[in-house]
């Protein structure tokens, strides 16, 4: 026997004792941190047994120590915790990283769904099977997320009951009738969502459309239901001012729970489309051969341009939203956008500002995919001024960090210059501004190779231009002439930005599909030839999308600050202090990176799919005409079986 | 050497994580305590209650979360305080500043100042829920920005009537207000401070409770 076949044997038997092994480590590790939490109860010393020493008073003094002990324990009367506490990080970072984890691979597991169904949908409309592959590469990715989910649904559950078992108590009074329906609706999820991905080609198309589509409405319900316990924290309805329920419709259907609906939906989708997108911006990487690229490389636009899409209207959803804070309680408000959390969107700022930059640079570099597409390269450089300024607009800070001597000679924490783009005025323009330019630069992408051959091709155009320099001039006129009215005329004032930016998108995308019908290809678009520093844009969008939500959800949830309901239940444990943001950005920091530890397994597993079966690679060919063909010796992995209708 | 492609994505994590900490660190820190719960004395002089009302407005009532007190030029959300009681004694016809700043505390959209949108929480309802004698304090604070402090923890106004004052709830009654605590966390208790003097008679009774919280 050769040594090579030793060794193979010898690895062989190694891998067969390494499933073994880690189920035992992690069995150990489980018993480990079990017996470590025990051992955190008060136990009695050891003591030498009584009868093995005289008795002395001493031992007649701990005997009836140990009696009286008893007596006690027997006698102790049975008490509510109203906290408990969790080792090393305490119990608000721990409930805080397993809410947030969970809430990414929820957020996740009902964007993909969503996004899927719709492609799938072009699929069978267009006979297009290309669409069919894709819609399913995304389904792929959900069957391991949704257990994850699932997972940390449970754990973050069992960790309420525990560490917060007075306020999930109350939760429970008023949340109760809700929680059956949540329960049937997961288990609907989990029934749709095994036979949307198992019986992809299995049934008639339409059935299976329909299984999508039911797939989504039930996931929607789930996070509706799951928004009303949320919102009710933090502007509570349908209670007596000692916190007893009156309505649990009004409890549910309280001021945030339609914002926040709206916001989460969109906002899902966007962060689904950007994980997606990194999902296949990780496998172009990887791939061996032009054809995988050119597919990764449609899967990662195709999954970029959801998350932009979806992420243009967000700001509006975020004005909804807050206005409905205000609405609630004024106090609320102005804690988050003048007091203590008025920092923190200054970081989010910085993370907006570089998801509209690597977004439109990917889009910049996009356009190299297209032959002759030089004619709206010219235009890339004002598009990048226009978002860079924006940007810094967008990051100024209304007052300065300075020392006691530029505070002086800046005549107060407020830059003579500065501090003008550092208020709502300056800041709601640039953000409309950059919409608009980022809308731009997806309009400019979907234009190259192509000429326009309608009759009226210079009319469309033209009106198209109009439009644009139209929503442009009112977005910046009402910002200047916000700096000169009252705070109640100017909060007005961001409805019309918003108003003519959703107009001019709207109106200028629908011209635009009927100015480019039939239109002439000037070039092919040559999927697959793009540089590997367009996916890691891909990537760095996905992991600034993942830490916004990280992010945001702080501002959501520390709103609240010592109120665990605001205003009902109050905070009473020793964290009911509000961090600082350093420390906020670093919890969520922490669990971004477990998030991308854990989907980087996801995306491990899924891969597992494509790769041919075991003994594929170990066996000899089998000779044609040898009868038995397994599926993994056809070369096409499990699961694979594609839709022929 | 090549990086593998796994190793540099999971660097790009890595370091743009880092990043956004190194941002967060970046901006102001600081740690937002609750508030501290402030017991008032029973024999608290005007000008202590001046003081306490003052600390009052600085923590726990969070007043100057919305309002400004001493801005001269430039947008404002909510009303400037300074000068207010000389505005409070003209404002409603038949009020005495006491009963307006009362109004506006217990029951705030009763009157809305021109030019000013309504937004004005209730105070003594949680989430801030400042108990009587807490507003009290807060008023005697308000009546030195443009006029002299009067107000005693005996005062009654449209919303108040002191226990032991003509009018007032027996003790332990549906609707009774709570006695002033004895002792002070803050400011200890005098042992054997006089008895409060009686309110003026005609107080209202306080008014009915509010309706449930957030019905839309």
């Amino acid at each position: 026997m050769s040594n090579g076949v030793m060794n193979g044997a010898m690895n062989r038997k190694l891998l067969f004792i390494l499933g073994p092994v880690t189920g035992l480590l992690m069995f150990a590790a489980v018993i480990f941190v079990a017996s470590q939490l025990m051992n955190r109860e008060y136990r009695e010393p050891y003591r030498v047994p009584t009868a093995a020493v005289d008795a002395t008073p001493r031992e007649a003094g701990v005997t009836a120590e140990r009696a009286d002990a008893e007596t006690k324990a027997k006698a102790k009367p049975y008490a509510e915790a109203e906290y408990r506490t969790f080792p090393v990080v305490g119990s608000r970072v721990a409930i805080w990283a397993v809410a947030e984890l969970h809430l990414l691979f929820a957020a996740f597991v009902l964007a993909v769904p969503i996004f899927a169904f719709i492609i799938e949908v072009i699929g069978y409309k267009t006979g297009d099977m290309r669409y069919d592959r894709l819609a399913y590469e995304f389904t792929k990715l959900l069957s391991t997320s949704f257990s994850l989910t699932a997972t940390f649904g449970a754990a973050l559950t069992f960790m309420l009951i525990i560490l917060y078992p007075k306020f999930t108590n109350y939760l429970m009074s008023v949340f109760s009738p809700t929680f059956l329906p949540y329960i049937g609706l997961f288990f609907f999820e989990a029934f749709f969502l095994y036979t949307y991905y198992y019986g992809w080609g299995k049934f008639h198309p339409l059935v299976h459309l329909g299984l999508g589509l039911g797939l989504n409405l039930v996931g929607t319900g789930i996070m509706m239901i799951a928004n009303a316990w949320v919102t009710f924290m933090t502007s509570p309805a349908g209670i007596s001012d000692q916190g007893a329920v009156l309505s649990v419709r009004d409890a549910i259907y309280n001021y945030t729970w339609m914002p926040i609906n709206i916001h989460r939906f969109i906002a899902n989708i966007a962060f689904g489309g950007s994980v997606a997108g990194a999902y296949a911006a990780f496998k172009f990487l990887q791939a061996e051969t032009d054809e995988e690229r050119a597919h990764y490389d449609w899967m990662g636009y195709i999954g970029n341009f959801v998350a932009i899409s979806a992420f243009l209207p967000l700001p509006f959803a975020g004005y909804y939203l807050a206005k409905e804070i205000y609405a609630f309680s004024q106090t609320l408000g102005l804690t988050m956008m003048g007091g203590a959390f008025s920092w923190l969107f200054i970081v989010q700022a910085v993370l907006i500002g570089n998801l509209f930059l690597a977004a439109n640079y990917y889009l910049w570099l996009g356009m190299g995919r297209v032959e002759g597409v030089q004619p709206l390269q010219k235009f890339i450089k004002y598009l990048l001024a226009g978002v860079t300024l924006c940007f810094m607009i967008w990051a100024t800070p209304r007052s300065i960090i300075a020392t006691v001597s530029e505070l002086r000679a800046m005549g107060g924490g407020t830059h003579p210059i500065l501090g003008y783009f550092g208020v709502m005025s300056a800041k709601n323009t640039a953000v409309n501004i950059l919409i608009l330019t980022t809308f731009m630069s997806f309009l400019l992408y979907r234009r190259t190779g192509k000429v326009a051959t309608v009759s009226w091709a210079k009319m469309g155009h033209a009106t198209q231009l109009a439009i644009f320099a139209a929503a442009a001039i009112i977005v910046i006129s009402l910002g200047v002439y916000g700096y000169f009215v009252e705070a109640t005329v100017r909060i007005g004032l961001s409805v019309p930005q918003v108003s003519s930016v959703l107009f001019a998108m709207v109106a200028i995308t629908a011209i635009d599909v009927f100015l480019f019908r039939g239109a002439m290809k000037t070039g092919e678009v040559r999927w697959g030839r793009m540089p590997a520093v367009s996916q890691y844009v891909l990537i760095f969008i996905a992991v600034t999308f993942t830490w916004l939500m990280g992010l945001m959800g702080y501002i959501r949830s520390g709103l609240r600050q010592h109120w665990h309901v605001y205003g009902v239940v109050r905070d009473t444990s020793v964290d009911a202090f509000t961090p600082t943001i350093g420390f906020a950005t670093r919890v969520v920091s922490v669990t971004v990176l477990l998030f991308f530890l854990l989907i980087g397994f996801v995306f491990w597993l899924t891969s597992l799919h494509d790769k041919p079966d075991f003994l594929v690679q170990t066996k000899p060919p089998v000779p044609k005409g040898s009868g038995h063909v397994s599926p993994g010796f056809t070369g096409e992995a499990p699961g694979e079986h594609r839709r022929t209708a | 050497m090549t990086i593998p492609h796994p190793l540099r994505v999971g660097a790009l994590v890595l370091v743009a994580t880092s990043f956004y900490t190194y941002v967060g660190q970046m901006v102001p820190q600081k740690e937002v305590l609750p508030p501290q719960e402030t017991v008032i004395r029973a024999d608290l002089t005007t000008d202590d209650m001046v003081k306490v009302g003052q600390e009052i407005m600085n923590g726990k009532g969070l007043c100057f979360t919305c309002h400004t007190l001493g801005k001269t030029e430039g947008p404002f959300r909510f009303p400037d305080l300074s000068g207010v009681d000389a505005r409070a004694m003209m404002r409603k016809p038949g009020y005495t500043d006491v009963d307006y700043f009362a109004e506006t505390i217990y029951d705030p959209n009763a009157f809305i100042v021109p030019g000013f949108n309504p937004g004005m929480p209730v105070i003594n309802k949680p989430p801030i829920g400042l108990t009587d004698q807490e507003i009290l304090c807060v008023i005697a604070y308000l009546q030195t920005l443009g006029g002299t402090p009067t107000v005693t923890l005996q005062t009654s106004h449209r919303y108040y009537t002191p226990p032991g004052a003509p009018g007032a709830a027996p003790p332990g009654a549906p609707g009774a207000a709570p006695a002033p605590a004895a002792a002070s966390t803050t400011q200890p208790a005098v042992p054997g401070a006089p008895p409060p003097p009686a309110a003026p008679r005609g107080s209202p009774p306080p008014p009915a409770p509010a309706p449930a919280k957030g019905t839309r």
